[in-house]
Parts: C-alpha cells; sequence; structure tokens
C-alpha cells in the first residue's frame, strides 16, 4: 500500500488510542477522587499530567492545577494536539486521508464520533456528568474498534491501524505506571494502594487482577498484570507480542529487519522478566527504559515503512 | 395551480418538469404525486433530518472555497426526485454519445492527426491555438481508441419548449459523479416507498464500467489487470469526497502528486514496499499542474516527469491533456458543424444560441442587448464570473462591456435560456425552482451513458444559478426503465 496510507492508517491508530486512554485515565482519576475525599486533588491531576508528560504545556495556558483547568485542558482545548477532542479530531482527519482504505462502517463510527464530540453542549455536559461524558468516550472509540475489527479485511490498512494502537497503548501503559513507580515500591500506604486501585480501574484491569491475584493490591503483582502479563489486552508485552504478530504479516514486513529485531528483543526481554528483579533494580529506570524502547519502535516503523519525504507534524508525548 | 388535500403546487413560467402548461400532471409524475400526497409535513420535516443525518454520519460533504461557515457543508438533496420518461432519454443518451465521439474525434486530430477541421475551415484556427486548455506539449501523444475525453459531463438545460439544449461541455475534470450514486441511495433509505413504485434504471454499475474504460487506456504491454491509481490534489480540494469515494468503489489507490515519482519514463508509486509500477493514473488535478517539471514549476500537486512517461507510452492518463480545448466556450459554437463534419450527423441535442464576441458584427449586436444576454468567461467553469444580464445592475455591466472590448476572444453572450423547473420542498411545501441536468458519459472501447445525471437546484426562488459551488441544491434522477403502466 501507498507509504503515506499507511502512516495515515498508522496515526488514526494512535490518535484513537490516545483519546480512549485519556478518557480512561480522567475519569478514574476524578472518580478515585470523589471516592477517596480531596485531600491530594491537587497532586492528583498533577499525577495526570505528569505522566503524560504534559505539565509544561498545561502550566503555559493555567496557572493553577485544579481538576477543571486539567479537564477543560485534557478534554475540549484544541490549542494543543494532546486533548480527547484534538485527538478524535485528528484520527478523523487522518482517516478522511485514507477514507478508501477503512470500511464505510468504520468511517461512519468514527465520523459519528467526532461530530458527537463536537456537538453543542459538550462542555456542559462534561461538567454536569463527567462520568457519563468520559464513558461515551471510552465506548465510542471502542465502537470504533470493534467495526475496524470486523468489517477490515486482515490486509495491511487493517495492520498498520492495528500497529498504531498497539504501540500507543503499550507507551501508555508504562507512562501510568512510571509515575507512581518511583514512591510506590515497598511502600504499602494507604494511599498508594489507592492510586493502584486507580490505576488498575483505568486500564480495565481491577476484575483481571482480582481474579489473578485476589483483593490484595500490591506494586509487584500490579506490574505483573500490566507489563508482563502475556493474557491481559493492555500489558505492555500483550501490546508487543500483537504488534509483532501484525509486523510479521505485513507483506514486506520480513524485509524490514530493524523494526522486528527491535521489537522481538523487547518482547524476548519481557517474557523472562522476573518481576522481583525488576522491582530490585529499580522498576522507575525499567519502565523508562521499556518507554523509550517501544518509542524507538514506532520510530523504526516510521522509517522504515513511511519515509518518503516531509511528514505531517505529529504529536509524540516528549520525554520527561 | 394543482391542488389536493395535502399538496398544491403552483408552476412558475417557463417549462415545468412535472406538470404542463394547465397544470395538470405530466402522467409520469403521478405515482410520485400520489405517494408524496400521503405525508403530512411533520413527516416531510422527519424524513428531512433523516436525510441530513444520513450524509452527515456519511461524511457526505463538500467544500465551499471563501466559504466561512467551515470547511465542509452537507450535500443537499431534495427529497422530490425528478423523473425522466424512457423514450425521452432514448433521445439524450443518443445525442450525448454523438456529441462526446464528436469531440474526442476533434481532439484526437488536433494532437494526433491532421487536423483537419481546421483545415477545412470548419472551426478558426486561432480560437484553438488561443485557447487556454489548448496543450502544445500534448501534440503527438496518443491516447487508445481516441478516448481522450474519458469521462465528460455534458451540462444541459430544458428550455421554453421543454426542448434539452447543451449548456456547456465539461471535458477536463467534471465531478459530480458520486453525489449521483449517493443520491440513489439515500434517497432510497428516505423515501423508500417512491423508489418501490417505479422502475427506475440502475446507476450502481458506474465504477465497473469507469474501471473498464480506465484500463482500456494502458499500455498494451502491461496484461490483463493493470494498476490503476486516482490522483487527487489533497484533501482540501472541494471534490476530495468524490475522489476519494472514486477511488474506494474502483478499488484504485488513492494518491497525491508526492506519492508517484517517475523513473526511466515510467511511473512509480511509493509503497510500504517501495516503488511500485502504476499503470494508468484517473486524475483530477488540472492540466496545468500535472508535471512541474513542464508546466506550472510552482505546483506540488503534480509529478515531474509524468510528460515524459506519456510521451514513452508508458502510462495512460484519464482525462488526456488538453481536453479543455474542445470544452472552451469559444469553442463550443462550432460542435454541431463538428459533429457534421466528423460523424456526417445532424447535431440532435441542439446548442443555447451564443454570440461569438470576437466577431465585430455579432459583437455589435451583442453589445446592444447586453441586459438581456447571459455573458460567461470561456475558460471557467463551475459559475465562476458569469454576468446574467436581466439581474446584473447597469455599473456591472458597464464592467462587462468593458471587458469584452478589451478583449473578446475572452468571452461569449448567450441567449437566456429560462431553465426548466421542477417542485421542490422549501419549508416543506412544494415550489417550482430552476434545475438543470449533468449527465456523465464514458469513452473508452465504446461510449457508455450513465442514465440520468446529477440534476442541480437553484434553491432561491427566481434563480437560476445551479452550481453547488454557488449554494444550489440537487436532486435524485430517475431515468424509468419503461412507460408506467397504470
Amino acid at each position: 500500500m501507498l507509504a503515506r496510507h499507511a502512516e495515515d492508517l498508522f496515526w488514526t491508530g494512535r490518535y484513537l488510542e490516545r483519546a480512549e486512554d485519556t478518557a480512561r485515565l480522567l475519569d478514574v482519576t476524578y472518580h478515585g477522587l470523589l471516592e477517596g475525599g480531596a485531600s491530594d486533588a491537587p497532586m492528583a491531576w498533577q499525577e495526570v499530567l505528569d505522566a503524560l508528560q504534559l505539565s509544561h504545556l498545561f502550566r503555559a495556558r493555567h496557572r493553577h492545577v485544579t481538576a477543571e483547568a486539567v479537564e477543560a485542558f485534557l478534554v475540549l482545548d484544541e490549542s494543543h494536539s494532546s486533548s480527547i477532542a484534538a485527538a478524535i479530531g485528528r484520527a478523523r482527519e487522518n482517516g478522511r486521508n485514507v477514507r478508501e482504505h477503512l470500511s464505510t462502517e468504520l468511517w461512519e463510527a468514527l465520523n459519528s464520533t467526532y461530530l458527537e464530540l463536537r456537538a453543542d453542549g459538550r462542555a456542559q455536559e462534561l461538567a454536569a456528568h463527567p462520568h457519563e461524558f468520559y464513558r461515551r468516550v471510552r465506548s465510542r472509540c471502542q465502537l470504533v474498534a470493534g467495526a475496524a475489527a470486523e468489517t477490515m479485511p486482515r490486509l495491511d490498512a487493517w495492520r498498520f491501524l492495528l500497529l498504531g494502537r498497539l504501540v500507543e497503548r503499550a507507551e501508555m501503559t508504562c507512562r501510568l505506571l512510571r509515575v507512581r513507580a518511583p514512591r510506590a515500591i515497598g511502600d504499602e500506604h494507604q494511599d498508594e494502594i489507592h492510586y493502584w486501585l486507580v490505576l488498575l480501574n483505568a486500564v480495565s484491569a481491577l476484575e483481571s487482577y482480582a481474579r489473578r491475584f485476589g483483593a490484595e493490591i500490591t506494586p509487584a503483582h500490579v506490574l505483573e498484570l500490566l507489563v508482563l502479563s502475556p493474557e491481559f489486552p493492555r500489558s505492555v508485552l500483550f501490546c508487543l507480542r500483537a504488534a509483532e504478530a501484525q509486523l510479521g504479516a505485513l507483506e514486506g514486513g520480513v524485509a524490514a529487519p530493524s523494526v522486528r529485531r527491535a521489537l522481538s528483543r523487547m518482547r524476548a526481554e519481557l517474557e523472562y522478566q522476573d518481576v522481583s528483579v525488576l522491582l530490585e533494580r529499580g522498576a522507575e529506570d525499567a519502565l523508562e527504559r521499556t518507554r523509550r524502547g517501544i518509542a524507538l519502535i514506532a520510530e523504526r516503523i516510521e522509517s522504515c515503512f513511511f519515509a518518503t519525504g516531509p511528514s505531517p507534524e505529529r504529536h509524540v508525548y516528549e520525554s520527561i | 395551480m394543482l391542488t389536493g388535500e395535502r399538496l398544491s403546487y403552483e408552476r412558475a413560467l417557463g417549462f415545468d418538469e412535472a406538470v404542463d402548461s394547465q397544470c395538470r400532471l405530466r402522467p409520469h409524475y403521478a405515482v410520485l404525486f400520489e405517494e408524496l400526497a400521503r405525508l403530512p409535513p411533520a413527516e416531510i420535516a422527519s424524513r428531512e433530518r433523516l436525510r441530513d443525518a444520513i450524509f452527515r454520519r456519511l461524511g457526505i460533504t463538500f467544500a465551499v472555497y471563501g466559504d466561512a461557515g467551515g470547511l465542509e457543508r452537507t450535500w443537499p438533496m431534495d427529497l422530490v426526485p425528478r423523473i425522466i420518461p424512457a423514450a425521452e432519454w432514448a433521445v439524450v443518451e443518443r445525442g450525448l454519445a454523438q456529441r462526446v465521439r464528436a469531440l474526442n474525434l476533434f481532439l484526437d486530430d488536433i494532437y494526433t492527426g491532421e487536423a483537419a477541421a481546421l483545415r477545412d475551415g470548419i472551426v478558426p484556427r486561432r480560437l484553438v491555438v488561443s485557447s487556454d486548455g489548448f496543450v502544445r506539449q500534448a501534440v503527438g501523444i496518443r491516447v487508445p481508441h481516441g478516448a481522450r475525453c474519458l469521462v465528460a459531463g455534458i451540462d444541459l438545460v430544458r428550455d421554453a419548449d421543454g426542448t434539452y439544449r447543451v449548456l456547456e461541455d465539461n471535458l477536463r475534470t467534471p465531478s459530480g459523479i458520486s453525489y449521483v450514486l449517493e443520491n440513489r441511495a439515500a434517497l432510497a433509505r428516505v423515501m423508500p416507498a417512491l423508489s418501490a413504485r417505479h422502475r427506475i434504471r440502475p446507476v450502481h454499475h458506474y465504477a465497473s464500467s469507469l474501471l473498464a474504460s480506465l484500463q482500456s487506456i494502458a499500455p498494451r504491454a502491461r496484461g490483463s489487470s493493470p494498476r490503476v491509481v486516482v490522483l487527487t490534489p489533497g484533501i482540501f480540494n472541494s471534490a476530495y469526497f468524490e475522489h476519494a469515494f472514486l477511488a474506494r468503489q474502483l478499488g484504485a489507490e488513492l494518491v497525491e502528486g508526492r506519492d508517484l515519482v517517475v523513473e526511466n519514463h515510467t511511473v512509480y508509486a511509493r509503497t510500504t514496499q517501495g516503488l511500485e509500477r502504476v499503470d494508468v493514473i484517473y486524475r483530477r488535478v488540472d492540466d496545468g499542474f500535472i508535471d512541474p517539471a513542464v508546466f506550472r514549476p510552482d505546483s506540488v500537486l503534480g509529478v515531474p516527469g509524468l510528460m515524459g512517461a506519456l510521451r514513452a507510452g508508458n502510462v495512460g492518463l484519464a482525462n488526456s491533456l488538453g481536453c479543455g480545448v474542445a470544452d472552451d466556450k469559444a469553442i463550443y459554437p462550432f460542435v454541431p458543424a463538428l459533429i457534421r463534419f466528423y460523424l456526417g450527423e445532424a447535431a440532435i441535442l441542439p446548442n443555447v444560441d451564443t454570440y461569438l464576441l470576437w466577431e465585430p458584427e455579432q459583437r455589435e449586436a451583442a453589445l446592444a442587448r447586453l441586459h438581456e444576454l447571459v455573458v460567461k468567461p470561456v475558460a471557467a467553469s463551475g459559475g465562476y464570473g458569469i454576468v446574467i444580464g436581466p439581474q446584473a445592475t447597469d455599473e456591472q455591466l458597464e464592467i462587462c462591456r468593458k471587458e469584452i472590448l478589451c478583449d473578446p476572444r475572452a468571452w461569449i453572450a448567450q441567449e437566456l435560456v429560462q431553465l426548466s423547473s421542477h417542485p421542490t420542498f422549501i419549508d416543506g411545501r412544494l415550489e417550482p425552482r430552476h434545475i438543470d441536468l449533468r449527465p456523465f458519459v464514458l469513452a473508452g472501447e465504446r461510449i457508455e451513458v450513465v442514465p440520468g445525471g446529477l440534476t442541480r437546484v437553484a434553491l432561491p426562488r427566481g434563480s437560476f444559478i445551479v452550481n453547488s459551488s454557488q449554494g444550489g441544491g440537487s436532486k435524485d434522477t430517475w431515468v424509468l426503465a419503461e412507460p408506467l403502466v397504470h
């Protein structure tokens, strides 16, 4: 397929995943605070900004870290490219660029998601019923993903779309874990447990966690599930394995040794990783290394499959 | 005036498609009106909302340049379809095929033949060589089957007698076919009872016909399934929706200039697996932008080196370069003569009476009654630059007069055609609105006319401006398979 189209599909996948993940993160943060008392609210919101590496951008627009300011910044503010509205807008813009590769059902789902988010009264809705709003963003993104899964032929267009989602998701999971890692590891304080609960909720992992490890929340088990689990669909390892499979199935994918090598090495590393060793050596470093590795894989995918000229401006989160 | 319990309709001056001069319903509209009369006003409004929702959800939009209201506007389709009886269409169809055949013979003769029509004085040579649409660099480039204009859109109007006349030819990159197909699909969903009670000739096979035509101009050595791409100027072009629509239906890649590269006079697409050869380009980029190495060097829409590949016969291009010389409005008055010259037949579809403003006598006559005529720039399309005499101010007419005297070759003047009108829903009531018709004609190994075409509607009362770029609406257009039996 055309290199430019592959790139647009890859980024459609990334932006969609970004919108969904941001909605999840905001939802659980907001409701976590409601349920757990509002004493450390500014810190919780600061952590959201840190996780997304957007603190600097936020400070340029807002003086105080409040729920309203962070939500306004991350949901509807289209003056930067990391808000949910901007991500959906860009996913749709990229999708429109490759409209002929998308099934009509997929395009309709994407387009209605975009239109719904731009409808009048969304700011009021967000203020009145934040949970309903975030739930809608999440379920809309899942509808798009479902329409894609059920109607797209398993050819390169589908594979690049999925690769974009997987890469973004793996990176996001690392980012979420990393923010709390330094203070949480080895600390059983109630607040920390609360944070892990929020995090597990954010990635829809609480039920899986409970089924596997019971009700006791430990950092080791959280890392085990969200980084090393081969079964949980939002774990880093799961995403890498899935990405590796898609990459191998690409037409000409075998002819992309540098991407495959980097991806396989990282996947193998995680497969043989012992979580206690990971904690001993410092989870923060390990997670940051993994996140950088994923960012590097994304860069290699770009240069290997898309590099044909000046590419459009894309938003990649920067390192702290 | 036609009156009923729920439906009344007062005709306008000129020819009305649905009712005769005594305001009696024409027979082929009887069933349609019977169905429409069943709908209470509230129901019409709710159907219109459903229609808008469908178009919005599908993203069926078009852009209006210079419109502050936003980049995309939902496609406006009226819920009352236009109906053309089988016998009436048969004549139009023959007339269109005849015209496109003659125009292609003319083009092929200019670019790769002996220019017989110029030699024999059918068309003045100076009009051809001075035409903006004439592309000197295309002389000598051969096109299989002489299908130089592979997709033509011929704009038709009906005068006060109901006679179909050709208003203008669009032989470069005519757009609108996607709306023909989408209108059909949408109307069937919104007004199923209407569609169900008529036998309508289908249009949904258009893409397979287009693909066959495109493949027929591939370089001969390229085997049985040549690779076709659609070349678009990009997402900001007003017809981008259509480009993507056609690419999807053709199963072809939608490419921009930057996706193509020419090496050794061969065109390749940049793919995820490196360069892959391209055999046919269905381009929706204007002539002047197609190859920055030959034409406008500032164009980023084109493909450097494409001319060389065309010359070497390594790639097919549709429409081929230089078709604009035949749809130049200064050449238009000569088309009936060209039909006679190349085919030995009388033109089936007449032109609109036209003044050649570079002829001193005709210019004098036209300038004397400018306030009654329509003045058009010869090289523009989309309704841009047109001056309608009866609706223009004295000041506008004076400017127009000066411009004509300054460059007579750049303008033509035509009798104002009282376009036919058609019942159209305006705020839930049927009112007459003026319409035209753009049928689409495919050339290749043979000529094929798509049944019907795009009916455009001038939405303001009394207006004659139907162009969608100027805020016009549209109608699904039905060609009946056979006369209705009551």
